[in-house]
Order: C-alpha cells, then sequence, then structure tokens
C-alpha cells in the first residue's frame, strides 16, 4: 500500500524533443556504475557525447561545518567517512595538519607503524580500484578475485584497530595502539600474497586481454598540460606524465628514507593509469617489506610527548595527578592550538589529499577545507568525456576512481 | 538569566576559557627562501604583505588584483596548478571574507596560498580562464558562502540542491540548519500538509522512547503503528527497597579476627 | 510447510504436500530476495564486500539488482542527503508490491553522527522501514544477519498484502491511504 505524494513516478531521464536533435540522457544519482551518487546529465548526438554536465552534492553531509562545531580530537572519526575505502590515508592526512599547526612530530615507531597503514591502505584502495573497474567494464571475475585479496588486507586493518572500513587508526601526535602479536607476520605473508597475486592473477587477465585493451586504450585522454589546469593529482597527474608524486616530492613521514620508485606514464589514457595503479600496489608492497625490520629497532613511545597538547600515556593517567589533570582539561575542553593557518597535503590513493586549517587559537577549528582529490577529477569529467561515446563513458568514471564521501564531504 | 548567544556566529563554543589565555602563534617568517624571493620580487608592488608560514610563501593581494597575481604566479612562476580556492568566513569579526588559493609549483615542489579580502556583498573575478580547477571551487565557494563570482562560466550550486536557502558555510548558519532545511525533504516528497503528520526531527541522540512502535523495530512482535503495548501496565517510578541499604550494626556485623 | 507420508501406490505414484496460501507464497518470496543495489556510502563498500567473494551473498538467494523495477528489498546502505532523498522515495515507489527495506547503517537509521543540516535525520521519514541495521558500517555479516531476519519476518506475513501490518508514513495516524 502506497501513499500518493508529489513526486512524479518517473524522472525525466530521457529528452528526445530537442531543436537541435540532441539527446539529453540523465545517467544517476542511482546508477550502480557510477562509483556512488554521481549525477551526469549527458547531451548527446547519436552516441556522442556533446556536453557533460556532473551533478555532485548528492552525499554533502556537511562535514567542513562539523569541523567548526567539533574540537580538534572529535573530528577525527569523521575524516573516517571522507574517502571511506582508505579511511586511514585521511586520519592521517588530517592528523599531520594538526600536528604541524602544533609543531610535534609522532614518536618513531608511530611513524613507522602509520607508514606501513598508509600503505596498506593504498593496496586495498587500488585493489577495490582494480574491482570496480574492471566490473564496470566488464570483468565480473576480476572483481570476486581483487575482492578475496582485499579481505585479507581488511583482516589486518581489523586486527589492527577493530574495524573493517572505518579506522581512526591513526591519532593526533601519534598511534593509539602498538601492533597486536604475529601481524608483522601476517603482513608479511600478504605482502607475498599480494604479490604473487598480482602477477598471476590480475596481470594475467588484465594486462595482454583483448577486450580489456579494447576497453582502455585510447580511452579518456588527458594531456599534461589539462591534467595540471584542472587539478589532478595522483594517479592522473602521473598517467599524464608528469612525475609528480607527494611522498617524494615533499616527503612526510619516512618516506624519505624508504626505497621505492615512482611509476609514470606517457600515454595518457585509461590503460596507461591501470597500469600505473598495478605498479603501485607493487611498489607499496617494496616499502612494506622495507618497514617489517624497522619496527624492531624503535623504541616502545607511540604518542608525542606534548603535554599542552596531547594526553599522556594510560599508565601516566592512572598513576599520576598531572596527567590526570592535563587529560581531563583535554578531553572536556580540547586542546588549543597556536593561532594560524596550515596547508599540508599527503599523497593518498586517489591523489592529493589536503587539509587547510584556520585555528584561531580556540578548541575548535576556525574553518576546515579538505582538498579532495576526487572533487577535482569529478570536475575534470566536464571536459573529459565531451567528444567520448556513451559506451566509454562508464570506463572514464572508472579511471577517475572518484569516491563520492570526498567529493561531496 | 538565559545565556547570551551571539548572534552573529552560532558554531560551537568552548565552555570555559581561562581569561587570561594568550593564545600563541604559529611563526611567521621573512621570506629567505630563494625560490620565494623570486616570487615576491616578480610580484612587486602587487604583494601588499609575504611571508612564509610552516613552509608556504603566503602574499596578501588586493582582491581587486587577483587575476593579474595568478596570471603572474602561474606565467612568470611556474605555479601551474591551483591545488584549492575556497573562502573563511570573517563577518563577525571584520565584516569580510578571506579568500585564499592555494598555488603549487610542480617542477620546485613549493606551494604558495594567495590570500585576499573582500567586504560583503562584494564580488570577485573568476580566475577559471587561468585555471580550470577553480571552475568547481568557485562554484563550491558560491553555494557555501555565497560568494559571487565575475564571469564565471557556469556559477550555479554544486553541493546543495537548486531550490536551497542560506548558504551553509557561514557562521551565522547553524549546524543543524535553519527551519527551511529541518522540513526539506518532507515538503519536497509529501508538501507541507504532511509536515505534523511526520513530526519534526529528531537531534536528540539519546532521546529513548520505549512506547514507540515506529522507530525500534520489535523484531518477531510487530505491531501496528501506535498499538498499546503497555499491556495495561502503567509507567512506575522505581522504589528503591530499604534492604538495599547497608546496615552498620556493629554487633551483628562481622569483626576482623584479632591475629589478623 | 506440513509434509505428509502417502502411500504413493494407493495415489497414483503423486507425492502431496499440504500446506497453506500463506505459508506457500511466502517460502517463495523469502527465498528469493532480491535487493536492489542502494549503495549510498561508506555502508555501500560492506554491502559490495557481502556479494563478493569471501561473504558470497548469492548462496542465500540473494541477488543485487540494478533496477528497482526487479528488486524486492531495498537495502539503504549509507548516509541519506537532504538532496538525494527525493530519489530514494522514488525509486522505492518505483519498486513493484511487495516491497521490503532495510535500513543499513546508523546513518540511515537516524542520520548518526552526521547530526546537521544536510543529512535526512532517519530515512523512515520518508519511507517505510522493516529493519533497521545497527554499525558504522555494518560487517558484512551483519548485513547477512538482516536479511535472515527479513526472511523470518516475511514468512510470519499474510500472502494478502493488504492485510499486513507494514504500513506507510500517512497511514500510520489512522489516515486513509489512498492507492496509486
Amino acid at each position: 500500500m502506497q501513499v500518493a505524494n508529489k513526486l512524479s513516478p518517473f524522472f525525466e531521464n530521457l529528452n528526445f524533443e530537442r531543436d537541435d536533435n540532441t539527446m539529453v540522457i540523465n545517467f544517476g544519482p542511482q546508477h550502480p556504475s557510477a562509483h556512488g551518487q554521481l549525477r551526469l546529465v549527458l547531451e548527446l548526438d547519436g552516441e556522442q557525447v556533446v556536453k557533460a554536465y556532473p551533478d555532485i552534492g548528492y552525499l554533502h553531509r556537511g562535514i567542513e561545518k562539523m569541523a567548526e562545531n567539533m574540537t580538534y580530537n572529535e573530528f577525527l572519526p569523521t575524516t573516517d567517512r571522507l574517502d571511506y575505502i582508505a579511511s586511514t590515508s585521511n586520519n592521517y592526512a588530517y592528523a599531520l595538519a594538526v600536528e604541524k599547526l602544533l609543531g610535534i612530530e609522532a614518536p618513531r615507531r608511530a611513524q613507522v607503524i602509520r607508514t606501513m597503514l598508509l600503505e596498506l591502505n593504498r593496496v586495498i584502495s587500488h585493489l577495490f580500484f582494480i574491482a570496480t573497474h574492471a566490473l564496470d567494464v566488464g570483468a565480473m571475475s576480476v572483481f570476486l578475485y581483487a575482492f578475496r585479496e582485499r579481505e585479507f588486507g581488511m583482516d589486518l586493518m581489523e586486527d589492527y584497530c577493530g574495524a573493517r572500513l572505518t579506522h581512526s587508526a591513526v591519532r593526533i601526535g601519534g598511534v593509539p595502539l602498538d601492533l597486536p602479536a604475529n601481524w608483522l607476520e601476517n603482513l608479511a605473508a600478504f605482502c607475498d600474497k599480494v604479490e604473487y597475486e598480482l602477477e598471476h592473477t590480475y596481470e594475467a587477465l588484465l594486462t595482454e586481454n583483448r577486450i580489456w585493451k579494447m576497453r582502455l586504450e585510447d580511452v579518456g585522454v588527458i594531456s599534461a598540460e589539462d591534467a595540471l589546469n584542472w587539478g589532478c593529482t595522483g594517479v592522473m597527474l602521473r598517467g599524464s606524465g608528469v612525475k609528480y608524486d607527494i611522498r617524494k616530492e615533499e616527503p612526510y613521514e619516512l618516506y624519505a628514507e624508504l626505497d621505492f620508485d615512482v611509476p609514470v606514464s606517457d600515454r595518457c589514457d585509461s590503460y596507461g593509469r591501470y597500469r600505473l595503479y598495478m605498479e603501485e600496489m607493487k611498489q607499496s608492497v617494496r616499502i612494506m617489506r622495507q618497514l617489517i625490520p624497522m619496527y624492531a629497532q624503535t623504541q616502545p613511545q607511540l604518542m608525542a610527548h606534548a603535554p599542552k597538547y596531547i594526553s599522556a600515556t594510560k599508565e601516566d593517567i592512572m598513576t599520576q595527578n598531572y596527567a590526570l589533570m592535563q587529560h581531563f582539561v583535554l578531553v572536556t575542553q580540547g586542546m588549543r592550538p597556536p593561532k594560524g593557518e596550515v596547508y599540508v597535503p599527503t599523497e593518498s590513493p586517489k591523489g592529493e589529499l589536503g587539509f587547510y586549517i584556520k585555528s584561531e587559537g580556540e578548541p575548535y577549528a576556525y574553518r576546515l577545507k579538505c582538498r579532495a582529490p576526487s572533487f577535482f577529477h569529478t570536475g575534470l569529467l566536464q571536459k573529459l568525456l565531451v567528444g567520448t561515446y556513451i559506451a566509454d563513458v562508464v570506463t572514464i568514471i572508472g579511471t577517475t576512481n572518484i569516491v563520492f564521501g570526498e567529493v561531496d564531504r | 538569566m538565559r545565556k547570551y548567544v551571539p548572534k552573529d556566529n552560532v558554531q560551537g563554543k568552548s565552555y570555559y576559557t581561562d581569561r587570561f589565555w594568550v593564545a600563541p602563534r604559529v611563526p611567521r617568517e621573512e621570506v629567505t627562501d630563494a625560490h620565494f624571493t623570486g616570487v615576491v620580487a616578480t610580484l612587486g608592488v602587487l604583494a601588499k604583505e609575504a611571508h612564509v608560514e610552516l613552509g608556504q610563501l603566503i602574499v596578501h593581494i588586493d582582491a581587486r588584483d587577483n587575476v593579474a597575481v595568478i596570471k603572474a604566479l602561474k606565467e612568470a612562476c611556474g605555479y601551474t596548478q591551483c591545488s584549492e580556492q575556497s573562502a573563511v568566513d570573517y563577518l563577525a569579526k571584520d565584516g569580510e571574507f578571506e579568500l585564499f588559493y592555494q598555488l603549487l609549483n610542480v617542477n620546485e615542489a613549493k606551494r604558495a596560498r594567495v590570500v585576499c579580502r573582500i567586504k560583503k556583498g562584494e564580488a570577485i573575478e573568476s580566475i577559471v580562464p587561468l585555471f580550470n580547477s577553480a571552475n568547481f571551487a568557485e562554484r563550491e565557494m558560491f553555494d557555501m558562502f555565497g560568494i559571487k563570482v565575475n564571469n564565471h562560466p557556469f556559477l550555479k550550486r554544486i553541493l546543495m540542491p537548486d531550490d536551497w536557502e542560506g548558504h551553509p558555510l557561514l557562521k551565522t548558519y547553524p549546524l543543524h540548519g535553519d527551519e527551511f532545511a529541518s522540513w526539506y525533504e518532507v515538503d519536497k516528497i509529501f508538501g507541507k500538509e504532511y509536515r505534523d503528520i511526520i513530526g519534526p526531527e529528531n537531534r536528540d541522540p539519546a532521546k529513548v522512547d520505549r512506547h514507540d512502535t515506529k522507530r525500534f523495530a520489535r523484531i518477531g512482535y510487530e505491531v501496528p503503528f501506535g498499538t498499546d503495548i503497555s499491556e495495561g501496565e502503567t509507567q512506575k517510578e522505581i522504589e528503591y527497597s530499604e534492604a538495599l541499604l547497608v546496615n552498620y550494626n556493629k554487633k551483628e556485623s562481622k569483626t576482623l579476627d584479632k591475629r589478623r | 510447510m506440513a509434509q505428509h507420508q502417502v502411500n504413493y501406490a494407493s495415489s497414483a505414484g503423486l507425492p502431496i504436500a499440504l500446506t497453506s496460501v500463506d505459508k506457500l507464497v511466502n517460502w517463495g518470496r523469502s527465498n528469493s530476495l532480491w535487493p536492489l543495489t542502494y549503495g549510498l556510502a561508506c555502508c555501500a563498500i560492506e554491502m559490495m564486500a557481502s556479494g563478493a567473494s569471501r561473504y558470497d551473498f548469492d548462496r542465500m538467494g540473494t541477488i543485487f539488482r540494478a533496477s528497482p523495477r526487479q528488486a524486492d528489498v531495498m537495502i539503504l546502505a549509507g548516509t541519506l542527503s537532504k538532496k538525494h532523498s527525493e530519489f530514494a522515495r522514488r525509486l522505492y515507489d518505483q519498486m513493484t508490491e511487495p516491497k521490503w527495506v532495510i535500513s543499513m547503517g546508523s546513518c540511515a537509521n537516524t542520520g548518526g553522527m552526521f547530526n546537521t543540516y544536510a543529512t535526512v535525520q532517519g530515512v523512515d521519514r520518508i519511507i517505510p522501514v522493516d529493519i533497521y541495521l545497527p554499525g558504522c558500517a555494518p560487517r558484512p555479516e551483519t548485513l547477512q544477519y538482516a536479511m535472515m531476519m527479513l526472511q523470518k519476518k516475511i514468512r510470519r506475513e499474510s500472502a494478502d498484502m493488504k492485510k499486513n501490518t507494514k504500513q506507510d508514513l500517512t497511514n500510520q495516524t489512522g489516515k486513509r491511504a489512498r492507492l496509486i
């Protein structure tokens, strides 16, 4: 039994009667291959796209407004929901921005754990990209294989922080927990597994696959100039031949000490970007393998020592009066960072994820702007889709690897 | 006495601030870096003030020069990417918006931020001819703050629906939204006459109504909405029996063995 | 279903099972629930994971459909924003009867942590919900449990949809609902 409402049962999905003989088609906001709530209004001439108009905001949740009404520590779990495929990279980007503002640095062991988690998240996110991109293009079995490996990565995250998707595994000033027993062995096994499967499953299934190549080659071509002009970052930028990886150029955490390569492709098309994602996963595995022995050489301290901003360890809080008082003040009132503004870019799996924080010395941020890579990649769609065929639209949306949590925020 | 709530800034506030507490400032450094010095020299008089804060160059300019400055930065200084563009609301304090443009030089791996201020009601010139990435960013700024951008190719709301009222990131806009926001979906789908039937939004996360048959699914024991599920029992205050009180009668209570 | 021992020799070899129409219909309805892939936010990833290799939703007769016309269950996975609410209702209207709704995750149940201007504070403000699934984000096992609970619920329903207790927003207050 249904109640009548003001909405018409049919949405005007198609509009044929136009003077210039084009057709307007509405794609989304709930389309299974739109990677979330993307709504595209496409103007078609035959099968060719004449004009594309991405309409976003269907997942706008007011996260930036929430940041103005929360203390810095309270806001951290909200950052999980930005790019929900690789939550730790958001937590980290936010925590790093606040740490820069406070002028503190995480201890060595926390840095090792953070870098491990970041790279693990990169592998999880890229596996998800391969899964959904292949599913959009029509390769169902790759989706099932990639999710199989992704679950092992999620198991590791779950072992560490207890959550599968929304990790909050990084705190301002360090990490909350040490690694559980056998975690490093499991990570090493995961590295071996991913490396083996990358070569024997995904590359074997896709790289030389005739259909895959036909669907991806010369689709979604972005020139280097366009990529820079439209604000593309991450794989979208490197796929256009611009070698810029924030981990190398503006190193943060332990990336300056680690040995890894930044793959660049000058093909400028979807296939080149697919190869980059594959190569980046191999590099992430390489980074994680280097980090495993580094863990044992560190001191057990996990949180930075900055009594004005960061609570002491649980043991100190329970035993020492001053630490308890500080903790009480920090929990009830929140930390008060110095006045100033900071913009910190990090290389998230999707691209440059940066947080701009304007602090007025209050426990609440005066303004927080999340610079989300997917937001600008969605903006690029209005240029990239023009002139392509309707069959390639889904491939192009897939290759931009947009996540609507961070597009709309 | 009712607590005074300022009207021009309704965002969350700390409930306690030490009267004598003065917030420190993130150190602002002089421009000493070779690249940044070159940038400031290129801009010349256009840069009203320039300093380095946390490794990034911050240039304060006049809002009317924004296109000229960014063009100079792009063409003469190699800042080929505009990473971000947005605004900060200082209406309550100064009656102004602060706009910033975050730029990136890919070859030198340097970042600069161009900051300018405009009064309420003033518009800013679009930089879309220089950086296409500003297209979405400026639309977002218009949506969130209501700042008009001149010569923007398609200035329209981007994140909020087209028929939305108000600009959410203004400090005068409450976090939970205004009257219009709280009834938006009901008005749109069912119409205003259904407001009474559906009822206001519950913004209290701790609210529990045990006689509510709608919100909490009584799995396995579903009843039609509005059915009386109390089964004749009235809500009673919990009475604490006196037996719960500990009897401190010294004669009856145990005494410790003297040997211990 | 009540199965009776039958002497096949005397009844011309026909096995007979006696049941009520309600049970027969609900047996069919509950064992092939096809959900609409209505992924909105983070929970959609967990919904995908429950359809993928480790959790394998297909073994429960649950196959995700992309079109509301082919779906019985709408799994609202994630935050429903005010801008999107209109489409949620429209898709619900497009589903054919009988239809059920699972609200997956805290955001869909009550607005969850997003207690802001842009979020619908509970999808039950616009569509009637059968199962509320808590968690942020709920694990795939939880979604499967919710699906089993929904099956249990369906099995107790009447085959005649008019008799069922599930009601839409407006007839909850006793107002007469108009049929479309």
